[in-house]
Order: structure tokens, then C-alpha cells, then sequence
């Protein structure tokens, strides 16, 4: 492309955006920051600029809340695993469905469905799935174990109570993946696929050294971005496990949800939330520069 | 040719699976939202004595017997699903409309550069609860509270980065040679935009217009505490959990409706995403 | 070589495809992007007149019972003299008001509340709208308390006047008044008298601790959530049980006096097995020890009767890693076997559900659930439910060794007027006027989560038999005993959060992921933090005050302790 960037194309592309972001989103988060630094609650009954400058003590208390590192720890863990899986399961689906298959566009309809629906609901039906009166012990587990399946408590074990949060996302979200992938595969020119089915190439290889890394900035794009959603999770804990038994299941978004609504303790959250900000933005300023950067 | 079948087979399996996990939960709710009062809480698949009574709960909620001596009893689902609509339909264009444009931008002239594109990352990267408190601060002053409007600058301010990410990755499959060409020809570069970039790089504009259109479609915790009486469904959903009760049958009929638009946009898009690199068949 | 082929036809393709017409396509987009704007620009005409076009949406909805709301105002206007002196006196308080000037006709004032309370706010609104049509009252309705708080404090920080009266939780009123929200109404008790003295009075200690804050007055009382326990009569009078049971444990079977004997009464049926019409097991008992937030009633419960004080009265050290907090921890984990799993997961709703299928045989929770029992389509223990004041812990006082009975009081929902509220003393004219004892009993009567909480409810004939037909006669026979014993909630500033952490606490200790000494001493520091988060003398003086307030049961055990002077 030429060197000049063209007047119009240079407004279009920069203009709306920063109108938009600064308009509504700057003064929010710099009124955030400044949370963060002072030593505020509205229990306190004083305005909030006027409130005790705190220095750095709230990020101080945040490096030694256990409760914090550990939900730090949790949410790591919980985002490690589902987004690979997620990631793994969408690009099986979106290479099955670059077949043509009869009704494809219903299947497809199906298996996007989860993303219809609002992450509480989920929460929702998978909260009464687990319960001991739930179908998951009473129908599936059954065939599988006989009775002693309703023995299984899946919100009073820790571990238990994990799987059945990384099922809930893994429902609601490998169709993100699946159609993010799907699509980019799809719009890999026809061209290319038919030159090399014609060349003697064989399904698997198309799949593997054409589609793929045409659309390796796409998978990049889908991963960096379900990461960032997953390491947000909240509503499925909130919802089905309250965060218990106690506190094992407690992710950093439900922490800091406590904090800011239900403790009114709006400073320490701020500068809980900086924090994880932080940490997030490094990790995938590394993660991009180090993947996307090899054009 | 025997390695085929069998991966044929195999690949038919997971997909059959991946088709029944999706729905089994589906089914459930499904059920659910005929099953009356009483039966919300068994493991049974299917109703014993089916009701439309949850529905009706709905539309008309002074005439549902669910709980009728005892719930509060809510608005009509029609109103806050309108404004769902309008909500989501407005975020979707302003998102889309600026992303496209910063996404060409970026693309091909590198304008906004890296620093601002991973930037925009950034309204995606903060838990939102912390961002409660100062949001309703600003928007108190700015009157924008229980707005329309409000819900949709903060919906496409906070879903464009999905849309900038999302059209960038598919304009950047796009060859450059066919806009260079078009602009060596003299064509003006909106022109080339509008003939050229936007044809093609359609199956993302409707990828990412989907994404925003769902993300807003369902987004909860703002919606919560942004409205007061203008409503949307997300929050219209959560209030079928009373004071009084979960009103779980009631609950899965409306979450069921609430995903009868985003179904007919997903289901209407798919032909955009086979894109219009086929058209124009090259014989010989 | 591949990609020379390729690229030659792709740039092939390319000439094609530009011949696609582009006029249609300019003409299509620019008749679209017309209609979208014409539907946009509707569509938020539409909508951004709230109030008064969703209204007509609604009640242009076909009803298919036809239920209408009130007669329209102005045709006939009830004589204020058959009104009880308390709402006669709000009435005349309020036309005093707009014939000052200090109101204008035709003004609206907004209460933020939960949908729970909405049909009695209702019913509250209609009786207003027949005396006071010139003030109109408008709902704000929040789906859950949560969202209620979290409003709530968001005005706190705007001050924007958004409402005029918000309906919370007794346990935020420390929080309320303490973040500036709740206006100081003593002045306006005063002034207007809303009846809290006297034999209509509502019942104490109950309708001191729900009001008072630091010794003030800042909300106005709409309900009582005591806990009274309840339990199945059939099974507990059931000749067979009784034998079997008197030879295996050497007492009478009976409504059970300390958690001693529901941990022996609930280890019995447990261990029968028996089975509830829709096939689920019955289990001994069901009370609350779920991760939300009501595992720290039943705690607190037993914590409070053995003699525990939450903090000390001279330090406001938190006092729970005690002997009576190490009991209490005792007794629940004793209790847990024979209580359904779900008590520790699932939601608190989950306890009436099991109740009312007959799924439990001793139980305590709101009064809602003895409504529910009793008029509940679904419920399967309609004429079997009976009533009785919460289980006790044996205490030697002075030589002598009593039963101390006490009754918990989580929540109760209470009105406070928003100090930045335009028209504060209108404001509380309604609270006064929907409270009052005649208006008040037929607002408790039309829904669920507003309860009995006045004297006269109980003890004159006429209203008395009103509330029978609501509660059922075992019931009232009992309830007004219970709100006698009654204590408050933590009812201090950072309230919530205070019982968040007991809660959370409690739930592991059950789920067995913690062990009672570590939990009593976690939570000792949490809450110490707390306090001195907001200020040990601020915190200390709220809860002096508040201590003032509980129950003779109960400060009479802290007396002989030593606990309080």
C-alpha cells in the first residue's frame, strides 16, 4: 500500500474510535484509578474526593491477601484449561463442517446456540443440573454407576465443584471459538482449495498447510480474546457455587465483585482490580508480540 | 481408503456428540419451561403434567397461577425485549462501523498503530466490578442513566475492540494486490473500500456484528445497575429470582424466548459467511 | 509454482468480480440505511418516554382474568375518620403539606424496592391513591437484594435524589446511615407519632433494634422476618413414633426445647427413611448452613443462647472464639448428618421447597414459610404444620440452670427516606400511612415478604382473626412470643460484610474444608479488620447502642456472665 495514508481513510480510522473510547470510557477509569489511591468507602459517609490519600498501602494489602493470590492462582488454572479446550473442540467442529453436509446451516445454528443466551441463564440450568436432585446424577450418572451416583455432591468437593464450572464455560463458549475459526476457514479463497485438491492434496494436508496458517491470525485473535473473557469469569461461579464450599471456587472477578458490592470496600477492589489489570496486560503484551509478530 | 472411512466415521461420531452435548441442556430448559411449580426441582426429563402456565407468565403475569398468591408479580416480558433489541441493534452498527474503519486502518497503513490496537485491548481486560462505582458516577453527571442511550455508547465502546480484532484478522487474508490495483487505476480509497475490502471481507463484518450483537444482547451486571425502570431482558431474566423463590420454569421460558432473535440473526447470517472470493468462477 | 497458478487466478477473478454493478448496490444500501434511521429515530421516541407509554403498553395487554387495579381516582373520597389515628394523622400531615406549598399536587415520589414486596407496595399505593390522590407513588423495582444494595450505595455516592424512599434490609441500615443515605427521621416521629408506644405498638425489642441506629431514629419498620421453628405434627404426635422413640432415647417425643434434642429427634427420623409423596427422601431437619449468606443465622443463633456477645462491650473485640462459639460449631456438625446435602449448596429457597413436599421434619425460617406451607398449592403439609419457638441452650445462671430461648431476625425489610430526596417529609407520610395498624395489616396480608409486626395484630379480636386467616391460628398463637425473644441482626456499619465472612466460615466448617478453631479465629481477625477499617469508637458506639436493644433472654445470660454490667 502506498506510503501516504490517505486523509480520509486516516480520520475513519482514528477519529470514531477515540471519540468513542474517550467519550465514555476514559473519565470512568481515571476516576477508577484514583479509587485506587486513596482510602475510600461509601460507608465512610465522606465524598470521595475528599477521602485520605492512601499512597500505594491498598496494593500493598493486595500482594498479602491469601485471598486474593489464591483466587489469582484459581482463575489462572481455570483459564488454562478451558481455553485450549475450547480451542481444540471449536477447531475439530469448524474442520468437520467445511464439508458439505446436508443441513449444515441447522447444525450450525445448533451448535452456536449457547451464545444466545445470557451467561446467568447457563449458570442457571447447569446450578439445577448438579444438584443432587439435578439430571446429572439422577439420569446420566446412573446408567453409568447405579445408585451411588447420587451420592456425588458436586458443590461440597472443591474439585468437584471446579469441573462443573469448566463445564458450564466450555458449553457456553466452544461455539465462540468453533465460529470464529468456521468462519475464517470458510473465507479462505476457493481458489487456493481447488488448486490443491486438483495438485493430488488430500483433505487432512488442505486443512493443515493452507487453511490453517491463512487463518493463524484469526486463531490468534480467537485465543487472545476468549482468554481475556475466561480469566473474567464470574457468573457461573457466582451462580452455582457461590464460590464454596467457602471460598475454594472464588475466582478474581467474584473476589473483587465482593469487595466493590457487598463489602462496599470500593478502594482495596480498585486497586485489586489495577492489579490484575496489570498482570493481565503484561502477560499478553508478551503473549501477542511473541505470537502475532511473525508475519 | 479404509483410513478414510474410518476417519469419516470418527469425525460423523464427534460431531453427533458435540451436537448432543449442545443440546442437552436446550432440552432441559425446554422442558423446564413447561414444567409447573411443583415439578421444577425433580430430575424427571420430561413434565409430568406440562403447562403453559410459564409462558403465560410472560406476557400476562396478573393471569399466570404460578405462584399467583404470592410473587410479585413483573412487567410483560415485550418491553424490555424491545429495548434489548434496540440497544443491541445500535451497539452492533457503532461497533462494527468504527471497527471496520480502524481495522482497515491498522491493516493497511498501520494507522492506529500496535500501541493503540493492543490498547483498545485494554477495555477487555478489567474485571467489571470495580468499574461499577465510577461509570455511575459519570454517567449521573452526564444524565445518562436509565438511558437508552447510555447502554449503547457503553456497550459499543466496550464490545469494539472484539469487532477492530475480529475484522482485522480477516482483512489481513484479503490480498492487498487487488486494492493496490484499484487504487493505481485511480479509484479514490473509499471507493476501494466500499467495491473492494467490504464485499470481501464480509463473512468478518457479520462474525464480529454477531459477536457484538450477542455480547450486548446478554450483558447482565451493566444493564443491572445502569436501569432503574427502563430495562432490558438480561435483567428482566434475572429478576424471575425473587424474594420469594426462584422462578426457575418461568426463568427458562423467558431466557428461551430471549434467544429466539439472536437464533433467527445466526441462522440468517450464514450465508454471508461463504464469501464472495467464489463469485466470479475462473474456467479452464 | 502452486502459488503462481493461484495467484494468476485470483487476480483473474478479480476483474471479474469488479464488474458487479455497484449502482444497485449504492442505491440499496442508501434505502436501507433510511429505513434503519426512520426505525431507529421511532424506536427511541418510543422508548425514551418511559413511565407513561410502558404503563399504557401494559395495561393494554390483554388480561385473560380481567384483574383491574383500583377505581379510578375522584369518584368517592372515603371519610379520613374512619382511618386509625396513625394514618389519619399521615393523611393530614400530607394535605398540610400541599397546602403549604411544600409539596406540589401532582408530584411523584419513587420507592426503590425489591420485586418481592411489589404486590403489597401495591396494595399500599391503592389505599394511598383513595386518600392522597394528589401525590402519585411510583415503584422501582429491583429483582434481587443485591441489586437493591448496590443501588442503594450508588445513590449514597450520587446523591442524585433518584428516590424518594428505599426499602432495605435492617441489616444495611449501619451502612445506610453511616454512608449518609437514610435521613434522621427522629424528628419526624415526633412530629407525626407513627404509633411505636403503646398497645398497637410494633412489638419490641423488635420495633426498637429494626430503627434505631446509635440511638436515633432512621427508618421506619414494615415487617418482621423472625424465625420461628417449625415442624411436622403428624410425625411428632404419632403414637408409634413416640414409643419406639422414648425406648431408644429415654425422653418423651416432643416439640424439641434445645438443639440437644433436635440433633436426637432429627437423628431419629433421619434413620427411618422414610419418603415424601413425590419420592424424596425425609430427612430429620433442614436447617440453614448454606455458602450465600444464611449459614451464620443458625450459628448465631446458638452462639447468642449459650450466652455468647458477638463483641466486646468495652473493646468491640469480636468474642466468638469462645466456649460458646466452639459450642455452637458443636452442635451443627452433630446436626449435619441428618440434614439433606443440599443445606450446605443449594440456595435458601431450597429449605421451603423441601418443607413443603414433607421433606423435612423440623425446620426454621421466615414467616413465609409457614404461608407457604399452609396456602402453597404444592405444599403437602397443609393441616401438619406446627409452630414453635427456636430450640434453646441450657445456661446456669446464678445456680440455676434455665433454657435460653431466643429467636433469630435476619434481614427485615425496613423503609428509610433518601436524604437527598426533594420532599423528605412526604416522604415518610407514606411510610407512617403504610404502616399504620390498619392500613399496615391489609398491606402484610396482600403478599409475601412483609410480616406481622405490630401488637395489636395479635392481641385485637378483629385484626387478630385478619391475621389467622393469612398465617393460620398455630401460628399467631406463637409468633408474637417469638418476636418477644427476638434479636437483631448486625446491625452495624459494614454489616454485610460482617456476617459474609461468619457465613462463608460456617459453610466450610460444614462442607469439612475448615476446622472450627481455625474458622472461629479466622473470622475473630476478619471481623477485626472490619472495625478498625471503619473506626473502632465509631464501630464500638453503634454497637453499644445496638446491644442495648437485644432481648432480656439473652442480656440476662450476658449479665450473669459478666458480658455487660
Amino acid at each position: 500500500m502506498p506510503e501516504k495514508i490517505p486523509r480520509s481513510v486516516a480520520v475513519l480510522s482514528s477519529v470514531p474510535l477515540n471519540l468513542l473510547l474517550n467519550g465514555v470510557l476514559i473519565i470512568p477509569f481515571i476516576i477508577m484509578i484514583y479509587l485506587a489511591f486513596i482510602k475510600w468507602s461509601p460507608l465512610m459517609g465522606i465524598e470521595w474526593w475528599r477521602a485520605p490519600f492512601a499512597g500505594i498501602s491498598n496494593f500493598q494489602r493486595a500482594f498479602s491477601d491469601s485471598r486474593f493470590i489464591d483466587s489469582l492462582g484459581r482463575t489462572v488454572l481455570f483459564t488454562a484449561i478451558v481455553v485450549p479446550l475450547e480451542f481444540f473442540i471449536g477447531l475439530i467442529l469448524a474442520y468437520i463442517l467445511q464439508k458439505p453436509i446436508k443441513g449444515r446451516k441447522y447444525l450450525i445454528s445448533i451448535l452456536i446456540y449457547p451464545l444466545m443466551l445470557p451467561p446467568v441463564v447457563v449458570a442457571t440450568v447447569f446450578y439445577l443440573f448438579f444438584q443432587p436432585y439435578g439430571p446429572v446424577n439422577n439420569i446420566f450418572l446412573r446408567y453409568i454407576m447405579g445408585p451411588s451416583a447420587l451420592d456425588i455432591y458436586w458443590f461440597l468437593n472443591p474439585s468437584l465443584a471446579f469441573i462443573t464450572i469448566i463445564i458450564a464455560d466450555v458449553w457456553q463458549w466452544t461455539p465462540f471459538m468453533f465460529l470464529i475459526l468456521y468462519s475464517g476457514l470458510s473465507a479462505v479463497p476457493r481458489r487456493l482449495v481447488e488448486a490443491a485438491e486438483v495438485l493430488g492434496a488430500s483433505g487432512w494436508t488442505i486443512f493443515w498447510r493452507i487453511r490453517l496458517p491463512l487463518i493463524r491470525q484469526l486463531i490468534m485473535v480467537a485465543l487472545i480474546l476468549r482468554s481475556l473473557e475466561a480469566f473474567k469469569v464470574f457468573d457461573y461461579i457466582y451462580v452455582m457455587t457461590g464460590g464454596g464450599p467457602g471460598t475454594s471456587t472464588e475466582s478474581v472477578s467474584l473476589y473483587i465483585y465482593r469487595l466493590a458490592i457487598l463489602y462496599s470496600d470500593i478502594s482495596y477492589a480498585a486497586a485489586v482490580s489495577l492489579i490484575v489489570l496489570v498482570i493481565i496486560l503484561l502477560v499478553s503484551r508478551f503473549a501477542i508480540r511473541f505470537l502475532l509478530e511473525r508475519r | 481408503m479404509v483410513r478414510n472411512y474410518i476417519s469419516n466415521i470418527l469425525l460423523w461420531l464427534i460431531l453427533v456428540v458435540a451436537i448432543i452435548w449442545t443440546l442437552i441442556p436446550v432440552i432441559w430448559m425446554i422442558s423446564l419451561s413447561f414444567k409447573p411449580y411443583g415439578e421444577w426441582r425433580t430430575p424427571s426429563l420430561l413434565p409430568q403434567k406440562p403447562t403453559l402456565d410459564n409462558y403465560i407468565m410472560l406476557f400476562w403475569p396478573k393471569s399466570a397461577s404460578v405462584f399467583i398468591a404470592y410473587t410479585a408479580l413483573l412487567e410483560p416480558i415485550t418491553d424490555s425485549l424491545i429495548r434489548s433489541l434496540i440497544v443491541s441493534v445500535l451497539a452492533t452498527l457503532i461497533a462494527v462501523i468504527i471497527g471496520f474503519f480502524t481495522a482497515y486502518g491498522a491493516s493497511r497503513y498501520n494507522s492506529p498503530g500496535p500501541f493503540t490496537l493492543f490498547f483498545t485491548l485494554l477495555t477487555r481486560m478489567l474485571p467489571p466490578a470495580t468499574f461499577v462505582t465510577p461509570i455511575v458516577i459519570y454517567y449521573t453527571t452526564l444524565n445518562l442513566l436509565d438511558n437508552i442511550i447510555g447502554l449503547v455508547l457503553l456497550y459499543s465502546a466496550t464490545t469494539v475492540t472484539y469487532a477492530i480484532w475480529i475484522l482485522k484478522g480477516f482483512i489481513d487474508a484479503i490480498p492487498v494486490e487487488w486494492e493496490e490495483a484499484a487504487l493505481i487505476e485511480g479509484a479514490k480509497p473509499l471507493q476501494v473500500i466500499f467495491r473492494v475490502v467490504i464485499p470481501l471481507a464480509r463473512p468478518g463484518l457479520v462474525v464480529s456484528g454477531l459477536f457484538v450483537f450477542l455480547m450486548s444482547w446478554t450483558e447482565l451486571l451493566f444493564a443491572l445497575v445502569l436501569t432503574r425502570i427502563n430495562i432490558t431482558l438480561p435483567v428482566q431474566i434475572s429478576m424471575y429470582v425473587t424474594a420469594v423463590g426462584a422462578l426457575w420454569g418461568v426463568q427458562a421460558a423467558a431466557a428461551l424466548l430471549g434467544s429466539l432473535i439472536p437464533m433467527i440473526v445466526g441462522y440468517l447470517i450464514q450465508r454471508h459467511l461463504i464469501t464472495g472470493f467464489t463469485f466470479g468462477l475462473v474456467r479452464g | 509454482m502452486i502459488n503462481q497458478e493461484v495467484k494468476r487466478s485470483l487476480i483473474l477473478s478479480n476483474e471479474k468480480s469488479k464488474k458487479f454493478d455497484p449502482s444497485r448496490r449504492e442505491f440499496l444500501v442508501t434505502i436501507g440505511t433510511a429505513i434503519a434511521a426512520l426505525g431507529v429515530g421511532y424506536a427511541i421516541g418510543y422508548l425514551t418516554k418511559p413511565a407513561q407509554i410502558i404503563e399504557r403498553t401494559i395495561t393494554s395487554l390483554p388480561t385473560i382474568t380481567g384483574a383491574t387495579t383500583s377505581p379510578p381516582p375522584g369518584t368517592t373520597t372515603p371519610a379520613i375518620a374512619e382511618l386509625s389515628p396513625v394514618a389519619q394523622r399521615a393523611v393530614l400531615g400530607i394535605k398540610k403539606l400541599i397546602a403549604d406549598g411544600k409539596i406540589s399536587p401532582g408530584t411523584t415520589l419513587r420507592i426503590l424496592h425489591v420485586t418481592g414486596s411489589k404486590a403489597q407496595l401495591e396494595k399500599a399505593i391503592e389505599l394511598w391513591r383513595k386518600y392522597v390522590p394528589e401525590i402519585n407513588i411510583e415503584l422501582v423495582t429491583q429483582g434481587t437484594e443485591p441489586d437493591v444494595y448496590t443501588k442503594a450505595m450508588n445513590e449514597a455516592v450520587t446523591k442524585s435524589g433518584s428516590y424518594d424512599i428505599i426499602t432495605i434490609f435492617s441489616t444495611w441500615l449501619g451502612d445506610a446511615v453511616e454512608s449518609g443515605l437514610a435521613k434522621d427521621l427522629t424528628d419526624y416521629y415526633n412530629k407525626y407519632d407513627p404509633g411505636y408506644t403503646g398497645e398497637c405498638a410494633p412489638i419490641e425489642p423488635l420495633g426498637s433494634y429494626v430503627t434505631l441506629y446509635k440511638g436515633r431514629r432512621y427508618a421506619v419498620d414494615l415487617d418482621s422476618d423472625v424465625f420461628t421453628l417449625t415442624y411436622r405434627k403428624d410425625l411428632l404426635n404419632d403414637p408409634k413414633y413416640k414409643d419406639e422413640f422414648k425406648s431408644m432415647y429415654g425422653y418423651e417425643l416432643k416439640v424439641p426445647d434445645t438443639w440437644e434434642e433436635v440433633i436426637d429427634i432429627a437423628e431419629y427420623f433421619t434413620n427411618k427413611k422414610l419418603t415424601s409423596p413425590r419420592g424424596g427422601r425425609v430427612w430429620g431437619a433442614y436447617f440453614y448452613a448454606e455458602p450465600a449468606f444464611a449459614a451464620y443465622i443458625t450459628w448465631t443463633n446458638i452462639f447468642l443462647e449459650a450466652g455468647g456477645i458477638l463483641f466486646d462491650l468495652n473493646t468491640m473485640d469480636p468474642k466468638i472464639d469462645s466456649p460458646e462459639g466452639r459450642y455452637a460449631f458443636n452442635i451443627l456438625l452433630k446436626l449435619k448428618p441428618y440434614m439433606p446435602p443440599e443445606a450446605l449448596s443449594a440456595s435458601w429457597a431450597d429449605l421451603y421447597d423441601k418443607y413443603i413436599h414433607g421433606e423435612s421434619v423440623l425446620t426454621a425460617a421466615w414467616p413465609s414459610l409457614t404461608k407457604m406451607a399452609i396456602s402453597s398449592p404444592d405444599s403437602v403439609v397443609k393441616n401438619v404444620t406446627g409452630t414453635a419457638l427456636m430450640p434453646g441452650v441450657k445456661v446456669n445462671i446464678g445456680g440455676k440452670t434455665t433454657i435460653v430461648k431466643a429467636s433469630p431476625n435476619p434481614v427485615n425489610w425496613v423503609g428509610i427516606v433518601d436524604n437527598y430526596s426533594k420532599y423528605p417529609e412526604a416522604a415518610y407520610l407514606f411510610l407512617q400511612f403504610m404502616t399504620a395498624p390498619d392500613i399496615g395489616l391489609e398491606v402484610v396480608l396482600s403478599g409475601v415478604i412483609l410480616d406481622l409486626f405490630r401488637k395489636c395484630w395479635f392481641t385485637d379480636p378483629t385484626y387478630r382473626s385478619k391475621a389467622i386467616s393469612g398465617y393460620g391460628e398455630d401460628f399467631v398463637n406463637i409468633y408474637m412470643t417469638a418476636i418477644e425473644y427476638s434479636y437483631p441482626d448486625f446491625i452495624l456499619r459494614g454489616g454485610p460484610e460482617y456476617a459474609s465472612k461468619l457465613t462463608t466460615a460456617v459453610n466450610s466448617v460444614l462442607a469439612g474444608t475448615l476446622d472450627p478453631e481455625k474458622a472461629l479465629s479466622n473470622v475473630s481477625s476478619d471481623w477485626d479488620s472490619i472495625t478498625k477499617k471503619y473506626g473502632v469508637d465509631s464501630q464500638l458506639s453503634a454497637w453499644r447502642s445496638l446491644a442495648q436493644l437485644f432481648p432480656e433472654s439473652i442480656k440476662n445470660v450476658w449479665r450473669a456472665k459478666g458480658y455487660m454490667k
